[in-house]
């Protein structure tokens, strides 16, 4: 058992650590310092905002161990959630015109309708379709798939099927100037919610019961069933969780990126499947560091060849799966 | 034992060899095949062939997939792409080449062949190894790698717009040959001939190829990939396998399909929509068949063609309504709904569902005596 | 005697041990299997009888100690690969292929036999001494009648005699059979125990047989093997065994006699 590692192992295992985070300072020899920094900020949004999607994704996985691919498609509601309650509320000119407090409170009412919209479709989806294909991953993947698309079919029909430009308090836009190294507001705002939506979600796995169970379960499913536990009531309610904390990620992007396309939840999958193949299927702290790496990869990239931006991430799946089949932080089974 | 008289299963041989002519899928076959060389110059109709010859190579592709995901029980979301980078090996290729001529016909087919074998291999090789799931996703992260390098790889692809070319000789669209029995003699004609052939082969191809020991293996692996390892199967072999001759073969469809239109661009070769058809056709015609991808195809294909006059009907009904208007334009939320529910409620197809009769007469007559 | 003219024991289990978490379900066992006998091991249930075939088979990688088959050390080889060299096991809980028909799961042990599995050209319709051959083996085991059925639909005695049927056609030259017949109605398993003895009887075969019924074991054995909380605590002649103090204690005051 490895309880008590030799010193030996341990030290190449921080040697093996430090190589990795070292490796991310190898773009500073073809980018300057400054943008370096700029790119590392941006990278981490993107990460955090990747993570939303990821953790909900991989918990699920886990734990009830359906490869939801309509998860993507949670994301692209909550934008277009957040979307339209900003739309509404620029009518009273809380937006675009509006004072602080109105700008906080508009992204915050956005946010909220996002969380909303992505529970309900997730109780929605849970209980009307995957329900019935619990334990057949054929089908499963097969339906979500369906579902994906049949849920971004609906946003074409309710609102267009091209892209809407997202009205943003003007609080939130522009960015901070710190000795040159120029921060966007809103990717702060990213950074700060990731971080506390990973530590939110440790703290419910590692403190609360639910949690204790939500982590047997992951281990073994059987072992919850037996112990009484309403074993569906939790499913869906993690599904539920998920399918939300996908579409508050979902309203950020679009508040960030201030455009939103009914496509963006196709594209928000892809890089939540790598970052779940690169962190281990099951491990939130596997899809954190994932995210964080996709994402730091993604902007480095993007600024040295942009075209090659998601190829890179693809390889580093690819060098991941080579060396750790499993994933990070994934387990054999 | 001298003469020892003949067991029930050879019997049984016997019998299956008797009307192995007469039997009803066998004619059916047969008839199919002779419409389909006869339909053109017996009905010569543009709107008609171009159907039938996207049926044709559609039929194909869906087969090809339905060897990984029916007789696997492997998802490959790259199916599509594979598609994609065959109709790309043919443009490109017939493309950039001046003049063309017969043997960049070959060479684009060698092509496609090899890169998707290559692919296919790496693939597999990487992802096959730890759970099939892990499949589905690394095909779908790829593929959609590969459709975003066909609109930002521009110098090559030429991106959105597409590559539009030439075909050599013969299949050119400007060729001409006379008429016979009344019928025009032109490339696309030729064309049309072309894949009739090449889709027959390779359907007989993938026929073959799960009435093969790999095949009967296969099936085997799908029902107890335990007790297959225990009599000596090396699964992740025989995943492999079925994975690249599957996509080799869905590459040479898409070949076939760059050929037939002169002309391929990312969404329609690489794209998503392609896939979800593929697997729509799929579900529809029965997994784990082969003969299904044909039904499949034809059933999408046809629906595909009829779709506009419906809609026109649709709008001409409600005139007034702008969401029903929205609605009849987004024809791909209809075979969503339509593909979610086959799934749910006719998961084994139509020809799933026909075989299942078949193999209950069959019980009936070699059952308990 | 002069089973001692084979130099080299056919299997050869040295110091195997396999830990699960903490527990140790199969600890150091030393177990020879001399060519052309049959051994079988007793033991409780839980003893560990069942995870040292899933060892000797290679679904399990042993935590400790190798496994040498005629003299080769095949410790590191994955299952297909022993199932090459001749050891074929059949399973405790039936295994078997439950939507193929009956003769389809018994041709395709024959067909891994003849190595012909990657032959993807091939119509297997061409192929029919296979399926000759695996009516031969329904034959053997009583299960001819039953050949055109899905293997699903058969009882739970007839799957057990169809995994039988499919160890055979393998025709290894080490046969691990676990139980084979449990869960058999009574007026089953005779039939069964004749088709052991007379497998036996052909001397061409090496048995190691895992079964409860003692009577049975006593008549058919050269050697029989004991195995207590995963160690092997005797190994002897059927006599030597059932006169052993440490197994009378241990096994057959447990009640399993009249099993
Ligand atoms: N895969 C496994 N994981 C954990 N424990 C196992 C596993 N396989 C067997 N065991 C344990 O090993 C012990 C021996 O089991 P087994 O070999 O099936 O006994 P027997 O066949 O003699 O009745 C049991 O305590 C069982 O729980
Ligand atoms: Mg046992």
């Amino acid at each position: 058992m490895d309880l008590a590692p030799d010193a030996g192992q341990a030290g190449r295992r921080w040697a093996a650590r430090l190589a990795a985070v070292s490796i991310w300072l190898l773009p500073l020899l073809a980018i300057d310092p400054t943008t370096y920094l700029v790119l590392t900020v941006a990278g981490l949004a993107m990460g955090m905002l990747l993570f939303l999607t990821a953790a909900g994704l991989t918990v699920i996985f886990g734990l009830m161990d359906v490869l939801n691919l309509a998860h993507g498609a949670f994301f692209a509601w909550g934008a277009y959630a957040g979307f339209a309650v900003l739309n509404a509320l620029n009518g009273l000119g809380w937006v675009e015109t509006g004072t602080l407090g109105q700008g906080i409170l508009s992204v915050l009412l956005a946010l909220l309708a996002a969380l909303a919209i992505g529970g309900v479709l997730g109780l929605f989806l849970e209980r009307v379709i995957i329900q019935r294909v619990y334990g057949d991953h054929l089908k499963q993947i097969l339906i979500t798939m369906g579902a994906s698309m049949v849920l971004a079919e609906v946003i074409k029909v309710l609102w267009s099927p091209n892209n809407q430009t997202v009205l943003v308090p003007l609080s939130f836009t522009g960015s901070y100037d710190i000795m040159d190294v120029v921060i966007n507001k809103f990717r702060v705002v990213a950074i700060v919610v990731g971080l506390a939506v990973y530590a939110g979600v440790m703290a419910v796995m590692q403190k609360t019961k639910l949690g204790i169970i939500i982590r047997a379960g992951v281990e073994n499913r059987e072992v919850v069933q037996t112990l009484g536990y309403n074993i569906n009531r939790i499913f869906t309610g993690v599904f539920m969780a998920g399918a939300a904390l996908a579409a508050v990620g979902g309203s950020m992007w679009g508040i960030f990126r201030e455009q939103i396309t009914p496509a963006m939840g196709d594209e928000n999958l892809i890089f939540a499947l790598i970052v779940v193949i690169i962190g281990g299927m099951g491990s939130v702290t596997g899809s954190f560091l994932g995210a964080c790496m996709v994402g730091l990869a993604f902007n480095y990239v993007a600024y040295l060849v942009p075209k090659l931006a998601l190829g890179a991430n693809i390889l580093i799946m690819v060098v991941i799966l080579f060396i750790k089949p499993w994933g990070l932080m994934g387990r054999e089974q | 034992m001298t003469g020892r008289e003949p067991t029930p299963v050879q019997m049984e041989r016997l019998h299956q060899r008797s009307r192995r002519f007469t039997r009803p899928g066998f004619l059916i076959q047969l008839a199919l095949l002779a419409c389909l060389i006869a339909g053109p110059l017996v009905m010569p109709s543009f709107r008609v062939m171009d159907l039938v010859a996207k049926i044709m190579i559609f039929a194909v592709a869906v087969a090809s997939f339905d060897i990984i995901l029916g007789y696997t029980g492997i998802i490959s979301f790259a199916h599509g792409m594979f598609f994609g980078l065959g109709a790309y090996s043919v443009a490109l290729i017939c493309h950039y080449s001046q003049p063309v001529q017969y043997h960049h016909l070959l060479l684009a087919g060698v092509l496609a062949a090899l890169i998707s074998t290559v692919v296919a291999v790496v693939i597999s090789a990487l992802s096959l190894r730890v759970k099939a799931i892990f499949f589905a996703m690394v095909t779908l992260a790829v593929a959609e790698f590969c459709h975003i390098l066909g609109y930002q790889w521009s110098s090559l692809t030429k991106g959105e717009d597409g590559v539009s070319f030439k075909l050599p000789g013969v299949f050119s669209a400007d060729w001409s040959g006379g008429a016979l029995w009344g019928t025009q003699i032109n490339g696309r004609l030729l064309v049309y001939y072309l894949i009739l052939v090449v889709c027959a082969l390779l359907f007989v191809g993938l026929v073959r190829f799960v009435r093969s020991p790999v095949g009967r293996v296969l099936k085997a692996i799908r029902d107890n990939e335990q007790r297959a390892t225990a009599l000596g199967y090396r699964v992740f072999r025989y995943r492999v396998l079925s994975t690249v001759f599957g996509s080799l073969v869905s590459s040479l469809c898409g070949a076939l399909f760059a050929m037939w239109l002169s002309y391929v661009n990312p969404d329609t070769v690489l794209g998503t929509p392609l896939m979800l058809n593929i697997l729509l056709m799929v579900i529809i015609g029965g997994l784990g068949t082969v003969y299904g991808g044909i039904l499949g195809a034809a059933f999408i294909k046809i629906a595909e063609t009829w779709l506009p006059d419906l809609q026109k009907l649709a709008l001409s009904l409600f005139p007034k309504m702008e969401l029903m208007h929205r609605l009849a334009e987004r024809w791909i939320l209809l075979f969503g709904i339509l593909y979610i529910l086959s799934v749910l409620f006719f998961p084994k197809g139509v020809v799933g569902t026909l075989r299942d009769q078949a193999e209950a007469r069959r019980l009936r007559r070699l059952g308990r005596p | 005697m002069d089973l001692s003219v084979a130099a080299i024991p056919l299997m050869e289990t040295k110091d195997l041990s396999v830990r699960f978490g903490g527990h140790t379900a199969v600890d150091r066992v030393s177990l020879v299997v001399e060519p052309f006998t049959l051994k079988s091991i007793i033991g409780p249930n839980g003893a560990g009888k069942t995870t040292l075939f899933n060892l000797i088979s290679g679904q399990y990688r042993p935590s400790g100690g190798g496994i040498f088959f005629k003299g080769q050390d095949i410790t590191a080889l994955d299952p297909p690969g022993r199932t090459a060299l001749g050891i074929g096991r059949s399973f405790q809980l039936t295994n078997i292929f439950p939507s193929l028909t009956v003769l389809e799961n018994v041709r395709l042990a024959l067909q891994s036999r003849e190595n012909i599995g990657l032959n993807f050209w091939r119509h297997y319709g061409s192929l029919t001494h296979l399926e000759d051959q695996a009516y031969h083996f329904l034959e053997l085991v009583l299960m001819a009648p039953r050949w055109a059925v899905p293997a699903s639909t058969l009882t739970h005695g007839e799957q057990r005699k169809l995994e039988i049927a499919i160890l055979l056609a393998l025709e290894p030259e080490l046969l691990l059979l676990d139980e084979p017949t449990a869960g058999m109605s009574l007026e089953e398993v005779p039939a069964i125990l004749e088709l052991i003895r007379q497998i036996k009887a052909t001397g061409r075969r090496t048995i190691l047989l895992v079964e409860h019924k003692f009577d049975m074991i006593m008549a058919l054995s050269d050697s029989i093997a004991v195995l207590k909380e995963g160690r092997l605590i005797c190994d002897d002649t059927p006599r030597a065994v059932a006169a052993n103090p440490v197994v009378q204690e241990a096994y057959l005051g447990g009640g399993v006699k009249n099993a």
